[in-house]
């Protein structure tokens, strides 16, 4: 038989739910809190312990699991348009993947982080992860797996090895030059916009300098350049991130 | 000493934000009061080794935050809340706490205690769960308190910390300041006077880039005493009287 | 919100459920365990128990009482709580009962020592010593007598007894939330 309403019906004193009062010796704030700390608790995912373990670094690797570019809606939203990409150079022989894939980067770069996207910016400022490890880490982790997409994509679309890899190079440029702008100007929208910008200039002056489309990322020529700028962008976003002396 | 701040001046550009300031608080709730414009954030964003100072020199728990290691080790015991904090709208409250202990490079066994631990004395009990997005200003701001402490900080530099609180939570809030100031330097910067009072063993009044005045909550009362300044309680008072002091003086400078 | 309602939220994972919950119930909970247990090892076992509140929520049914479902999980904590301290550490209360009483408890001491502090407590709601209820109890159930015998020795009718012996019956039952055996423990 169970507990039944005659417990609280005939007498005041017998011990009972609301009628007994704490001991005074036992903390129960001290228990709830114990209680609250395993309910509340964050259980991190396998990418994070793993990544936690690689950089040595719990918060590291959860700042880099929460990076905007990398959530999921956004890798979906790259691998659509590459996706495009590869079905339209199927069908038309043109490299779409090879021209789409450095601004699909840029753009996955420029909203990794930074003043322009992270709305708590000051307060990691004064962290004891860096902010630059942050930014470093995220970056490259945008940068890597945009590759990897546009690597997939490009050899499923069957275009030349030259051009299948030849996009890789303007991508670190025009993604250098993204993050650098969205650090600089401290938005991210500007940073995309610089870099769809800079990258649509560059393949259609050197489609208009040789007659072809695909010159951006398939001329040997342009290697150097590319990383000379993809050097100097680096530079800006290494002293614009800096804490800054003097006067600025 | 937890804070030795000496001769130290901050320049943006033309402006001289911090013209000069010499300060060293140990334990204790120590109070940063000024009009706005005075310099106390940015006085409070180079204690919270944000930003370096233009010149003069700057000592945090014993260390230089100039070098790499020692601020880092500064930061791992550093609770900051900026005047206006953004927020991860997807994040919840808990998630929001933790985020920040782990970059505070918290040990992970440590953390989930110390999370709830924070959660509850800011009185967010209720709303650990519940996404940022859906808080109130004010539980907002509590929630950035909480990321503040969750580190059991040495250092806590609190830029208007009440601001969206309603009374009854700055009551509760200048409670918790008291209790924290037992164990840590806490250094609040607001301009509301009665905050001071309440919660503070020490205050400085900042104008200009400069500290016009140092000393206790009492002390800055008594200056008001008889001089016919504005305001309604005798702290206002003496702020007003000081600040009237310090602009005359430069004016006739 | 009613308990049931409450553990009904908790069991659907609504955490603030769960701090209402605590906040009604630890109180007595405590105050049922600090007989039993010394402060600190009170604090271990109701943190534990209302971990299994959380994640066993959804085994509770309604029908039955909150307040004696918490008290289950609890004493079943306790009862860990005390096996994991070893023999050594049992309380003295579980090992007279051990001594005592052989084929009573099924041979596991923790849980005689709580159901041991738990009848304490029963008996405790009687009334002071030497009322009439303590007197029913002590004459019934611990000495074992005959009906006719605490008749005679109590000097009132046998129907008295009978009811006097319902009510006691009832009063622990209310408070040990489980049935009482009829005839003590013959």
């Amino acid at each position: 038989m169970t507990f039944s309403h005659e417990m609280t019906g005939d007498r005041d004193d017998l011990p009972g739910p609301g009628q007994d009062r704490c001991p005074r010796d036992v903390d129960l704030h001290r228990v709830w809190l114990g209680v609250a700390a395993e309910v509340w608790r964050r259980r991190p995912g396998l990418v994070e312990r793993l990544a936690g373990r690689a950089l040595r670094s719990p918060g590291l690797a959860r700042a880099l699991v929460t990076t905007p570019s990398l959530l999921l809606g956004s890798v979906i939203a790259s691998a659509v348009v590459l996706a495009a990409g590869m079905f339209a150079t199927l069908g038309t022989g043109t490299p779409f993947v090879a021209l789409f894939a450095p601004a699909v980067a840029a753009a996955g770069i420029a909203y990794a982080y930074g003043p322009g996207i992270d709305p708590a910016w000051e307060l990691s400022q004064s962290m004891a992860v860096s902010d630059r490890m942050v930014l470093l880490v995220r970056v490259l982790a945008v940068f890597a797996l945009n590759a990897a997409l546009g690597l997939a994509a490009s050899a499923a679309s069957g275009t030349a090895a030259a051009v299948t890899f030849g996009w890789l190079v303007p991508m670190t440029a025009v993604s250098a030059l993204a993050l650098a702008v969205a650090t600089v100007t401290r938005s991210a929208n500007a940073g995309v916009a610089a870099g769809l910008a800079a990258w649509a200039i560059t393949v259609l002056s050197a489609q208009s300098a040789s007659g072809q489309l695909t010159t951006a990322v398939a001329s040997s020529a342009l290697v150097f350049p590319y990383l000379a700028a993809a050097a100097a962008c680096a530079a800006v976003t290494w002293f614009a991130t800096r804490i800054p002396k003097g006067t600025s | 000493m937890n804070v030795e701040i000496s001769d130290v001046t901050r320049r943006f550009g033309r402006t001289q934000a911090v013209a000069g300031v010499t300060l060293e608080t140990g334990r204790g709730v120590f109070g940063l009061l000024g009009p706005n414009g005075a310099g106390k954030t940015t006085l409070l964003r180079m204690t919270a080794t944000i930003i370096p100072p233009s010149s003069g020199r700057v000592r945090l728990l014993g260390r230089d935050p100039g070098g790499y290691g020692p601020r880092r080790e500064i930061r791992r015991r550093l609770g900051y809340l900026p005047q206006s904090l953004g927020y991860y709208p997807g994040f919840t409250v808990a998630e929001f706490v933790e985020y920040f202990a782990l970059l505070k490079e918290m040990p992970p066994g440590r953390v989930p205690q110390a999370v709830a631990t924070a959660i509850e004395l800011v009185d967010l009990g209720g709303r650990a769960r519940a996404k940022l997005r859906t808080l109130s200003g004010g539980m907002l701001r509590r929630a950035g308190i909480a990321q503040a402490i969750v580190n059991e900080p040495e250092l806590l530099l609190l830029d208007e910390p009440t601001a969206g609180l309603d009374p009854e939570q700055r009551v509760a809030f200048r409670a918790l300041l008291r209790d924290l100031g037992e164990r840590a330097t806490v250094i609040v910067s607001t301009h509301l006077v009665e905050d001071i009072g309440a919660a503070c063993g020490e205050v400085a009044l900042m104008d200009a880039g400069k500290i016009v005045f140092q000393g206790t909550p009492d002390e800055l009362a008594t200056r008001g005493e008889g001089t016919g300044a504005a305001g309604d309680a005798p702290l206002e008072r003496g702020y007003s009287a000081v600040l009237a002091a310090a602009r005359s003086a430069t004016a006739a400078a | 919100m009613d308990d049931d309602e409450l553990i009904a939220a908790i069991a659907g994972g609504d955490d603030t459920a769960l701090r209402e919950l605590f906040a009604r119930h630890a109180p007595w909970l405590a105050a049922r365990l600090r007989p039993i247990l010394p402060a600190a090892e009170v604090e271990d076992v109701l943190q534990e128990s209302f971990l299994a509140v959380w994640r066993g929520a959804r085994g509770y049914r309604p029908e039955g009482s909150p307040g004696g479902w918490l008290w289950g999980i609890t004493r079943r904590q306790a009862a860990l709580w005390l096996r994991r301290r070893g023999p050594d550490g049992l309380p003295l209360a579980a090992l007279a009962a051990l001594a005592g009483h052989g084929g009573q408890h099924a041979g596991d001491p923790a849980e005689a020592a709580v159901s041991r502090a738990e009848l304490a407590e029963a008996v405790r709601a009687l009334g002071p010593e030497g009322s009439t209820m303590q007197e029913v109890w002590r004459l019934m159930y611990v000495e074992d007598r005959t009906v006719t015998e605490v008749a005679g020795l109590m000097g009132v009718p046998e129907g008295t007894v009978k009811s006097r012996a319902h009510r006691v019956r009832q009063l622990m039952r209310a408070v040990l939330r489980q049935p009482v055996r009829d005839g003590g423990g013959r």
